[in-house]
């Protein structure tokens, strides 16, 4: 019951209650109506691609069950799970390599005009690279070593982390600093009350439009370049041209990476975010 | 209770640039004990950044101001704004806790005291966002009393609120007032609202200079309806009123 209806009377709260299942009964009809219409894009899909599996031959583009069949002999494969743990560490160690980096340069730019003025062009252009650039001289510096992929990451990763935490900084509500600073609350204090709070939402949309790019940069410098994860066993099927290997690997790849980012960061995020409205409601 | 000495207290913005306006123009008083004095006066006057300076948000230009604890020592201050400024992050108790020097179970006990008497004990698991905006400046009352200030500065604490609230929250504040009794200075430019809580009314005028310091002497708890207030209420207008004609003959014509 919301907190409004505590002080009004019986009747009212009954009315505000009656008001309250429908909008309840309103809101999951709308939520199987999605689901239905999720199940069915799926199912699409699946349609498009057995009928591009006819045109164009089962060689050239294999079955949905043939690669669903690939997939399970992967996961079965005792190489799996290294090469998987190789892609995802070096993903993850990418991203700390942005945050150590983007997220100091986010700060100055968002709290000193100066050091905006310094980094601002140099973020903007090395946001702009194209991502496969980024892999190519990531190989030229590293050659076939595991830290090609991670600057890979890093690079493409840094100036939207940088980008983002000065947006969350310049947009700090200057009257709750007023306010701690009338109340005598000290730098530190309004730092992690304050400050921090502010940029979260910002750190979450730059991890989130990281991640989006990140595992695809990853996966193809592997494929350049790697000696173990998931890209390089993509180039290794490519290789033996076996396309029903190449899709398992990817599919699997994109499963996981989904689940990372359905199950860890949106559910991180609606735990640290819950105080907004907008998190709210979705909780419900 | 605090001691609060302004001396000859002059401000002026963008001092040495063309542009440089004073606000506030040697002003001097003084309030000490159980005091609620409201500083009135039209927009643009300096009262806010009075406030500002008293609590040393602000520095002024020139002049002397001087508070002490009427116990001795550097005196506590409380600050309710014209917006709550509640943290939407933390919830409504994390609030209260927030300006806190010390988290024990005293400060706790006390922020929740000054929450039931806000009548929100209820909702200190609540954020703010999911409160009204007449709750979130119950809040902010109930935060500064919490504090338990030397000094209680308020700016314009009910101007957001639509009349009924505000009406409501006023009477709350006469009645929590009258229990802790600090040194309040209340900054409104409603004087209506101003002989309905103060001791004293310091009236100040466009360009930044006390016109008036008048003493409300009526019994507590007042009320709007107390024929007495509203006649004193009317009278305090006509001043006022006489004040702004007297400035709008001294201005020169642009």
């Amino acid at each position: 019951m919301s907190d409004q209806l505590l002080d009004r009377p019986p009747e009212l709260v009954v009315k505000v209650e009656a008001g309250e299942a429908t909008a309840r009964k309103t809101a999951s009809r709308r939520k199987m109506r999605q689901t239905a219409f999720i199940v069915a894009g799926w199912i699409a899909m699946v349609l498009v691609w057995e009928f591009g599996s006819w045109w164009f031959g089962a060689r050239i583009l294999p079955r949905p069950h043939e690669v669903v069949l690939e997939m399970g002999e992967i996961l079965g494969n005792g190489n799996f799970a290294s090469d998987f743990t190789a892609s995802v560490l070096k993903t993850f160690a990418g991203f700390g390599v942005a945050a150590a980096v983007g997220a100091p340069i986010g700060y100055l730019m968002g709290r000193y005009g100066y050091w905006r003025a310094f980094f601002h062009d140099g973020v903007t252009i090395a946001g702009t690279i194209p991502a496969i650039v980024y892999a190519v001289m990531s190989l030229i510096v590293f050659g076939l070593s595991n830290l090609g992929p991670i600057l890979a990451v890093a690079l493409v990763s840094a100036p939207y982390v940088a980008l983002n935490v000065a947006e969350g900084i310049r947009g700090v509500d200057k009257s709750l600093i007023t306010m701690s600073e009338a109340f005598g609350r000290s730098a530190k204090q309004i730092r992690r009350e304050v400050l921090i709070p502010t940029i979260v939402p910002f750190v979450f949309a730059a991890i989130r439009m990281c991640f989006a790019v990140a595992w695809k940069v990853e996966a193809l410098t592997e494929v350049f370049g790697g000696r173990n994860g998931v890209g390089f066993q993509i180039r290794t099927e490519y290789q033996l041209y076996s396309i029903s290997g190449v899709l398992a690997w990817m599919f699997l790849f994109i499963a996981f990476m989904l689940v990372i980012e359905r199950l860890v960061l949106a559910k991180a995020e609606a735990r640290l975010l819950a105080w907004r409205p907008e998190e709210r409601s979705t909780a419900l | 209770m605090a001691v609060l000495t302004v001396r000859d207290l002059s401000k002026t913005f963008n001092v040495g640039t063309p542009r440089a306006s004073r606000v506030l123009d040697n002003i001097s008083f003084e309030v000490q004990g159980q005091t609620f004095v409201s500083i009135v006066g039209p927009s643009g006057c300096g009262k806010s950044t009075l406030l500002n300076i008293i609590s040393g948000v602000e520095e002024h230009t020139s002049g002397d101001i001087s508070l002490k604890s009427d116990q001795g020592g550097d005196a506590r201050m409380g600050y309710v704004f014209q917006d709550p400024r509640l943290l939407p992050w933390r919830s409504v108790m994390k609030n209260m806790m927030y300006v806190q020097d010390e988290l024990n179970e005293e400060t706790t006990a006390r922020a929740r005291r000054y929450l039931d008497m806000v009548g929100l004990a209820k909702n200190a698991d609540f954020f703010p966002g999911q409160l009204s905006g007449g709750m979130q400046q119950r809040v902010g009352i109930a935060r500064a009393f919490a504090v338990e200030p030397d000094l209680l500065l308020m700016d314009e604490p009910f101007s957001h609120l639509d009349a009924i609230t505000a009406r409501g929250l006023r009477a709350q504040l006469q009645d929590i007032w009258a229990q802790s009794k600090k040194t309040v200075v209340f900054v409104t430019h409603d004087v209506v609202e101003a002989v309905e809580l103060s001791d004293r009314i310091i009236v100040l005028q466009p360009g930044g200079r006390i016109y008036e310091d008048i003493t409300i002497d009526l019994p507590r708890p007042r009320r709007q309806s107390d024929p007495t207030v509203a006649t004193l209420q009317a009278e305090v207008l006509a001043r006022l009123e006489k004040m702004k004609a007297a400035t709008q003959v001294a201005a020169p014509v642009a």
